[in-house]
Order: C-alpha cells, then structure tokens, then sequence
C-alpha cells in the first residue's frame, strides 16, 4: 500500500480480492478437471478398506496450486 | 506444411474473433499465407471483422458436405493478398461438424497454407472440441476479470486433454493474450493486473491489447485496426503476429494516461 493510500484509509484492492478468489476457486475447479478417475478410485478405495473395517465414508478432496498436488483421503471408520 | 493456430477463451464476448481477425491480417501483412476459419456454426461474425460478409457463396460445412471444392468456398481479402476466408455456415444445427470432415479439410489446408487459423466459438461444446482437436498451438485470450479467466483456466485444462497432440504425447503450445485491459484501473488497484492474470494461469504471455475504442469503430467498417497506422492495439496486434513467428518482441509499456490526481498520487508513492 502506498502512503498515499495510507493517507486515504484505502482498503485492500478490489484487484487483489478478485485474484484471491479465483486462486482458491481454481484450485479446487484444476483438481477435479485433472482427474476424472477421482470417482471410480473412491469406490474402489471403499470396497478395499470395506474388507478389513466397517466403513462409513470416504472423503476425497484435491487440492492443487501451480507447482504442488494434492490428494487427501479421509476415511471415516465411525464411532 | 503450416501449422494450425486456434484462437479460443471460453468465455464468449472477450474479443476472440477480433483476435483472430486482427492476428490473420497481421500475419498476412507479415508475408505468410494465412487462412482463417469461423468455426463458430450458427453464429458467423469473422466475415463481418474482417470485412468480407458480402462476398460469400459457400461456407465451411458446404465444403465439408462436398457441395462445392475448397477454392470456391475460399474469399481472398483483396486488402491483404495471402489472407484467405472460410466463413462458419449458419446452419441451426451446430452438432453439424464431423470429427473426420474436420481433420481432412485442415489436413488439407495446411498443404498449401503457412498458418491455419481456427476462431473457435466460445463454450466448451463440440463446436470449441472441434477447433483444438488439430491445434498445434493455441492462443487464449482472457479480458481481467473473474469470468473470463476462470473460463480461460477451464478451457486450458481442455486442450490439455482433449487435443490430438494431447493425446499422441506431444503438448499443445499454449500463450496468453491479455485484452481489454485499462491500464488507470489497473494502476488504481480495480483491475486485475497482467502479472495477476498470468500468476493465475500460469501460462507464457504473448501479448497485451489495451481496451481501445477504435477496435469498436474498425469493427464497424470491417476494417480490422492492425492496420492502422498510428494506434496503440493495432501495434500490439502487430506484435503479436510478429511473436508468433518467433521474433522477440518486446511489450509495449501500457500506462494510464497521468491526469492531475494520479500525479500527486505518484508523488506520495
């Protein structure tokens, strides 16, 4: 922030709340673009840990940004 | 044997086709023989940018269809000689286009020409699949605003997947175009700036129009602005064309025109 805006009390640019949220946005939109298999390795992952445990759920989110991705899998064993 | 050049965005309304029209007569002027297609079925407007929507018989899905040979359908631009014009047909069904009819018109046009350029449709239906299939390279263009470059991301993993080269190995050789940027916005931090657009897309830039109303009167007479003289766009669209035959270029320095505040701003920074 310049001193001039300081001066102004000028709050954060609408420029920089426009590239935030497409950052976050497009993080999540890149993953499931990525990879279409995200559904069928679910259900394979459910059926294999359904062997050995009383499954509930399973939870997979990617999350990606330029240089890093991510695949988090969650498994819900319940109570 | 040319290359094929897809000209695309996503997002419709952020000067695709004045793109291509500009970069075609650029490249024309340039000394390459360039043919240009509106690959937009249904909704032809290349032929109205460049000035040259009296002068069609047949259009692409005619040639296609066989109803009449490639030389008939073609429309010479009598301002740039190598320019040639497919115009897109205004047929209704826009499913009309055949994956296999595609590829042998292009195939057969990049004998003869240096650069093939396909103006896609926006969307992402089959009309937009059929224009990245055969691209070797693929110019995106994005206007700074949320909509626009969250289409031009979607539409770059496309290509990505769904291209010819994507699917043999090789990668589609991608680049930015920025248009419509107002440099006073950027500078008063309203606007996307370049660096932002690109840190999102995270893909080379090939060049940046300034949002410019004589784009909106060249457009008006079908006199594409590249070549006008004296004007800031049509010297970006110049370059661009320049770009992409390789030659290194450099960008034209975009500033807001300074008024009396944004001076004594400058002086506090």
């Amino acid at each position: 922030m310049s001193l001039f805006e300081s001066f102004f009390g000028k709050k954060k640019s609408t420029a920089d709340v426009a590239k935030n949220r497409l950052t976050i946005m497009l993080s999540h939109e890149r993953a499931s673009c990525k990879l279409p298999y995200l559904d069928d390795l679910r259900n394979d992952l459910i059926n294999v840990i359904k062997k050995y445990t009383k499954v509930e759920d399973v939870k997979i989110t990617s999350h990606n940004n330029q240089n890093l991705e991510l695949l988090e899998v969650e498994v819900i064993l319940g109570k | 044997m040319g290359i094929v050049i897809t000209v695309t965005s996503g997002k419709g309304g952020v000067g695709k086709s004045t793109t291509t029209a500009n970069l075609a007569v650029g490249l024309a002027n340039l000394g390459k023989k360039v043919v240009a297609i509106d690959f937009d079925i249904g909704l032809r407007n290349l032929d109205m940018i460049l000035g040259l929507e009296n002068r069609i018989v047949y259009d692409v899905v005619d040639v296609m269809e066989g109803r009449c040979n490639l030389a008939q359908a073609l429309i010479n631009d009598k301002k740039s000689k190598s320019l040639y014009f497919l115009p897109a047909s205004q047929t209704k069904d826009k499913d009309i286009l055949n994956k296999e009819k595609v590829k042998a018109l292009i195939e057969n046009l990049k004998e003869s020409f240096d650069i093939v350029m396909l103006d896609s449709p926006a969307g992402i239906e089959s009309g937009f699949e059929h224009s990245i299939f055969l691209a070797d390279r693929a110019l995106i263009v994005s206007t700074p605003d949320v909509s626009s470059v969250r289409d031009a991301d979607r539409v770059i993993g496309i290509i990505d997947a769904k291209s010819e080269r994507a699917k043999n190995g090789q990668e589609v050789e991608k680049h930015i175009i920025i248009n419509r940027i107002k440099p006073d916005m950027v500078e008063a931090g309203n606007m996307l700036s370049v660096e932002d657009v690109l840190s999102i897309l995270a893909l080379p830039l090939i060049g940046i129009v300034p949002d410019d109303e004589d784009i909106i009167t060249s457009t008006n007479t079908g006199t594409p602005i590249v070549t006008k003289e004296k004007s800031l766009s049509a010297e970006a669209y110049r370059n661009i064309a320049r770009r992409i035959l390789g030659e290194e270029v450099e960008f034209l320095d975009i500033k807001a025109k300074k008024g009396f505040l944004s001076t004594l701003k400058g002086m506090f920074k």
